[in-house]
């Protein structure tokens, strides 16, 4: 919304040294963010009014004429003009070398200089309307016509900023921070804040006195839940013409284009009062009577353009005794234009729920200046003020029309809230004492009727806060706070009480898992969006019957939300082999399925939802990864201190490789899956030239320890005997037998080496494992070591079929 | 004689003092001191010499052999402290090794350091799921029944639940603010927790807008407290981010779940206030809002508005970290992008 200080400054006498920025800031602060501050008079720089004095031909061009012209300068200057309404005498628009003006009224405005046109000097430009952000008041007729000031007061010289009334400065208010403010929404509203801010006296709107023995207009309200008030008046003598320039020059300044005196009486009414008005032309409402009334079945609203809008039998109209003439609050149809033959009208002003309002305005997706207002809730009372200024405003540019009729069906009135406010209260919320003479001053200014007995203010809320705004005391300590500004509240420390310390394992252990992982095992975090493109739902073999849908997706092929990180994960694989060879990323999000959960309230039905990690590794060797992949979830649980989880073949996940998976489980629970990617997957998801390995884990399983947990075991007092064994053995005697075989008889087992080649029969494959033994008592000699290694061999030998490989 | 000694005297402290590695001067060493030496030939030609002489010669043979010893000795030193463990010449401008090593995204970086400030403060750490219903998203948080972030225009509701009404509609969450009420119902009163989280609305995307979208927010219930206390924890959090106090102010801002809300403007960092392009000339930026909790929050809570209350603030951890960072593409956070996602540590 766009607020003119000017049209402020007659509702409220700001202080003299206040800058225009500094209001700006005040209002920003204290009641809605001011986006810009324009002075609408910069943009009339050098542009001045010019009387021409002389036209004579072009020697060189038939289109255009050399203009001697007084632009109040001790000598007329020279203009070359194509202008088509040229004549001597006229007064004219004429921007000076220096002036900026919007050339052929398109793009950006430019720089007039002193030019030659075809040979002839031109020392500026005689403009057309568009050329000097005059359009509102022109509107052009054709290209070439410039701007005739006949009728105007003015003389050559002066500057078109004041004859237009453009010395002003407008503020552009958020219309987003004006959302629950129904009161701000005209100036009068503002220029209210403005007092309070800065405690200086708002004058009163002007009050236009009825003749009490009018004849009553007919008006019948059907549906008085939708329409809370109507008053209508028949006007005589009121016609087409153009309004006041000081009319025209605010409406344009705050972004409503002139039309003719009567929509811009409404208009200018709106915006200084923020009450929407409509003017019907009296005879085009049959039978003399104003219904409203909920459409028909079928019915519809004939609009200005012959086009006609469908109405439902919930949309609320204003209608003759025939048809529908408006949509109630929202915009208006064919009927209300006022026409070169209007010679009368019927003025409405009404209060409709704003509810309705909203859900018709909705219905045609349209929001107009009228129902942008309704629909935050204008209080009942404030048709009193748009009629009495817009009664003001007719009798001043039309006077001599005549009022011949009136109705005001009143059905409901909006009521004053009363609330009560301790002064304690005031106190501790606001962490300091407010003086008592403070409150009043702020909350009167803001319209409050306030009374004070016995540490408690009772409040008698306007009934333009009382439509929904302000209902209980903090609404109206925030207001006192904010007139205050809170930026004048110290910052108050918060006192501590030590119970205890904050104890959460869980989320510690998601923060040791994600450091394990992206610090000690190098892999990248990412995170994904939770719908996912079904292609790669489908290529990573994911049942859909459990996922869950979005009713309206970002996209037809994302509707589907996650059950499972993998086909995040093989997207982000995807787009990253583009740039990258071999890299690890992992994902640590909530995934989501059909279900009963409730997390907070019986009534409250959830899907089942968990925290999943998800890990790759790309890289062209797949034993290398898969056996990188298994030492991080082998080391897991160790480096993040957990419960153990162990690995397991048991049964295959969709996406994983025929031979080269296990399962993750957890006291015998399955809880996830490591493995190589499938080549079928890989195929699927445009995976190419590389391997993956992959691992899905449901991280809810997993249990913190309460402290870090380490074992000790004294240190050896004699140094371990280390010796490597590269033994033969069969392709199908996994190393967990070879293992499992030695392990009670040596301190401790380590694999080195797995060895397949020439060397090496068919069926078999070559093992290297390294066994450390304990010296017991003292040092053992070589042929105590020798025997211990040969007893070792045999037992291998017997339980695994192992021979020592000869060197 | 004596002049052949102080001639292999002479000789043999010339040959050490140019003497260059190690190796030479073992070899002369051995030269000088060793059994073959001239000096070692002298002394066995002395049997010829009278017993005074031999006396005499004996012992400038045994001094000589002392200056050899000595002079080789701080050769040694001399030498040793000169010596490189390199045999090759070395490249000081060739670039170390790279420590190898992945990262935490952006997000959960900023999200890590806030949560050590918070829990330096007595803050503890609470999430709630990313599905949410209108219940706890809109209806417990005060938000009017027609209000437009309710449509699917603004939100995204589950398929087969959008038509329904408070706990059946179930939605992936706007925001974090719902949270605090299943929070306060399980835990009570007093309280201070920070959520953070991601949230998701229904936007059209651009460099400056996400479809999904990452928040931090903070909260305290407690009796008799005033809203000012609410700039402590905002102070904690643009402290803990810029590393250094930064200028503030607050002022008026409406929220449903807020009764007095305001809006928290940080000094804009690139201008330093002044007004530049980045803070649209006006010297401040937009970070959070904030305000007090709605006394209809409370009461969804299940406590007493009369007996508590308390302060929320939130910040976008998106928008933190493009400040803080000069990202230009707020869609960066969830591309999954290893050139992006590298350039963190």
């Amino acid at each position: 919304m766009k607020v003119s200080l000017n049209l402020i400054r007659k509702y409220v006498e700001l202080p003299k040294d206040l800058t225009d920025e500094q209001i700006a800031y005040d209002m920003t602060l204290r009641t809605v963010e001011v986006e810009d501050v324009e002075n609408t008079a910069l943009k009339f720089h050098d542009i001045v009014v010019g009387k021409i004095l002389e036209i004579k031909a072009h020697p060189n061009a038939d289109k255009l004429r050399i203009c001697i012209v007084d632009v109040g300068e001790s000598e007329p200057i020279q203009i070359v003009c194509g202008g088509s309404n040229l004549y001597e005498g006229e007064y004219v628009v004429v921007s000076k070398p220096g002036a900026e003006v919007v050339w052929h009224g398109e793009g950006e405005p430019v720089k007039v200089g002193k030019t030659k046109m075809r040979g002839e000097i031109s020392c500026g430009m005689i403009c057309a309307s568009s050329e000097v952000y005059l359009s509102d008041f022109f509107p052009a007729e054709g290209e070439t016509e410039i701007i005739d000031l006949k009728g105007f007061d003015c003389k050559p010289g002066d500057n078109i900023a004041d004859l237009f009334g453009m010395n002003d400065t407008v503020l552009e208010i958020d219309n987003k921070s004006l959302s629950n403010r129904p009161d701000l929404w005209g100036h009068y509203g503002i220029a209210r804040e403005l007092s309070a801010i800065y405690d200086v006296p708002l004058k009163k709107l002007p009050k236009y006195e009825l003749d009490k023995n009018l004849p009553e207009y007919n008006v019948e309200i059907k549906d008085t839940n939708k329409c809370n008030r109507y008053v209508a008046v028949e006007i005589d003598g009121v016609y087409e013409k153009k309004s006041p320039i000081w009319m025209q020059s605010l409406l344009s300044k705050v972004g409503q284009r002139p039309i003719n005196a009567v929509v811009d009486i409404t208009n200018y009414v709106m915006m200084a009062v923020g009450e929407p008005l409509h003017a019907f032309d009296k005879t085009h409402v049959s039978g003399e009577k104003i219904i409203v009334r909920n459409a028909k079945e079928n019915e519809e609203l004939l609009l200005l353009d012959n086009n006609s809008i469908k109405l439902t039998t919930d949309d609320l109209v204003i209608c003759d005794e025939n048809d529908a003439m408006a949509l109630a609050g929202i915009r208006g149809g064919k009927k209300d234009s006022i026409l070169p033959d209007t010679k009368g009208i019927v003025l409405e002003v009404a209060n409709f729920s704003a509810d309705e309002i909203r859900k018709t305005g909705k219905r045609f997706a349209e929001k107009t200046d009228a129902s942008i207002r309704y629909e935050k809730g204008i209080d009942t009372q404030r048709v009193d003020d748009g009629l009495n200024l817009a009664l003001e405003l007719i009798k001043e540019i039309f006077p001599d029309s005549k009022i011949i009729k009136y109705a005001d069906v009143y059905p409901n009135k909006t009521e004053n809230n009363k609330i009560k406010i301790e002064e304690k209260f005031l106190d501790t919320r606001l962490g300091k004492k407010i003086e008592k003479e403070k409150i009043e001053q702020i909350l009167t200014a803001l319209g409050y009727e306030i009374s004070y007995n016995n540490g408690e203010y009772e409040v008698i809320v306007p009934t333009w806060r009382s439509t929904g705004d302000v209902t209980i005391k903090d609404d109206v300590m925030g207001d006192i706070a904010r007139i205050l500004s809170f930026d004048s509240f110290k910052a108050k420390p918060i006192t501590i009480t030590f119970e205890h310390f904050v104890k959460q394992n869980d989320v510690l252990l998601e923060r040791r898992i994600k450091e394990y992982l992206a610090e000690r095992c190098g892999f990248y975090e990412i995170y994904t969006y939770p719908w996912i493109e079904e292609k790669y739902i489908q290529s990573a073999g994911i049942d859909m019957s459990k996922s869950l849908k979005l009713a309206t997706p970002p996209a037809p092929d994302l509707a589907y939300l996650r059950s499972s990180l993998i086909p995040g994960m093989l997207e982000a694989i995807s787009k990253n082999l583009r740039y990258y060879d071999e890299f690890k990323l992992f994902d640590y999000e909530e995934v989501y399925e059909k279900g009963d959960y409730r997390p907070s309230s019986n009534d409250e039905i959830l899907p089942i939802q968990k925290n999943y990690l998800t890990g790759c590794i790309v890289g062209k060797n797949a034993k290398e990864i898969f056996y990188e992949a298994k030492g991080v979830i082998e080391n897991m649980s160790r480096y993040c201190h957990m419960e153990d989880i162990k690995l397991e073949k048991i049964e295959k996940a969709n996406w994983a490789d025929i031979n080269a998976y296990l399962n993750i489980t957890k006291n015998n629970e399955i809880i996830g899956t490591l493995g190589l990617l499938s080549v079928k997957v890989m195929t699927d998801s445009k995976i190419k030239r590389t391997n993956v390995a992959l691992f899905e884990i449901n991280a809810d399983k997993f249990i913190p320890y309460a402290s870090r947990t380490n074992e000790y075991e004294r240190l050896p007092e004699l140094p371990l005997v280390e010796k490597d064994l590269s033994i033969l053995v069969d392709e199908e005697v996994a190393w967990k037998e070879i293992e499992e075989s030695i392990k009670s008889k040596v301190k401790e087992v380590e694999f080195v080496d797995e060895y397949r080649g020439n060397q090496i029969p068919e069926g078999k494959k070559s093992i290297t494992l390294k066994v450390k033994i304990l010296n017991e008592g003292t040092t053992m000699t070589s042929e105590q070591i020798n025997e211990k290694m040969n007893n070792i061999l045999k037992i291998l030998d017997k339980k695994c079929g192992a021979k020592l490989r000869e060197e | 004689m004596k002049e052949k000694l102080e001639q292999i005297k002479t000789n043999g402290l010339e040959k050490i003092e140019n003497v260059k590695t190690i190796a030479e001067l073992e070899e002369v060493r051995k030269e000088l001191t060793g059994k073959k030496s001239e000096l070692s030939e002298v002394l066995k030609s002395m049997k010829s010499l009278s017993p005074e002489e031999k006396k005499t010669i004996g012992m400038l043979a045994t001094e000589i052999k002392k200056s050899f010893e000595n002079k080789l000795q701080l050769k040694e030193e001399e030498i040793i402290s000169s010596m490189s463990v390199l045999e090759e010449p070395i490249d000081l401008t060739l670039p170390g090794k790279k420590v190898s090593g992945g990262a935490l995204h952006p997000i959960t970086q900023m999200k890590y350091d806030l949560n050590d400030a918070f829990l330096s403060l007595g803050f503890e750490v609470y999430s709630e799921d990313d599905i949410s219903s209108e219940k706890y998203a809109f209806d417990n948080l005060n938000f009017a029944k027609n209000h437009p972030a309710r449509q699917s225009m603004d939100t995204y509701w589950i398929e087969g639940t959008e038509e329904k009404e408070g706990a059946e509609r179930l939605c992936l969450r706007p925001h974090l603010t719902g949270g605090s009420v299943r929070y306060l119902q399980k835990h009570g009163a007093p309280a201070r927790f920070v959520y953070p989280g991601e949230v998701y609305r229904n936007e059209t995307t651009d460099a400056r807008h996400e479809r999904a979208f990452f928040q931090y927010e903070a909260l305290i219930v407690d009796k008799d407290i005033s809203f000012s206390s609410g700039m402590v924890m905002i102070q904690t959090i643009l402290e803990k981010v810029f590393g250094r106090k930064i200028k503030t102010r607050m002022r008026e801002g409406f929220f449903p779940f807020t009764e007095p809300g305001y809006e928290i403007d940080m000094e804009c960092l690139v201008c330093g206030g002044k007004g530049c392009k980045v803070c649209n000339h006006n010297g401040w930026i937009e970070v959070m809002p904030g305000g007090v909790i709605h006394p209809n929050v409370l009461k969804s809570a299940g406590l007493d508005p009369e007996i508590w209350t308390g302060f929320y603030i939130n910040i976008g951890l998106d928008r933190l970290v493009m400040m803080r960072y000069g990202v230009d593409d707020v869609r960066l956070f969830h591309s999954a992008d290893l050139r992006f996602l590298k350039q963190f540590k």
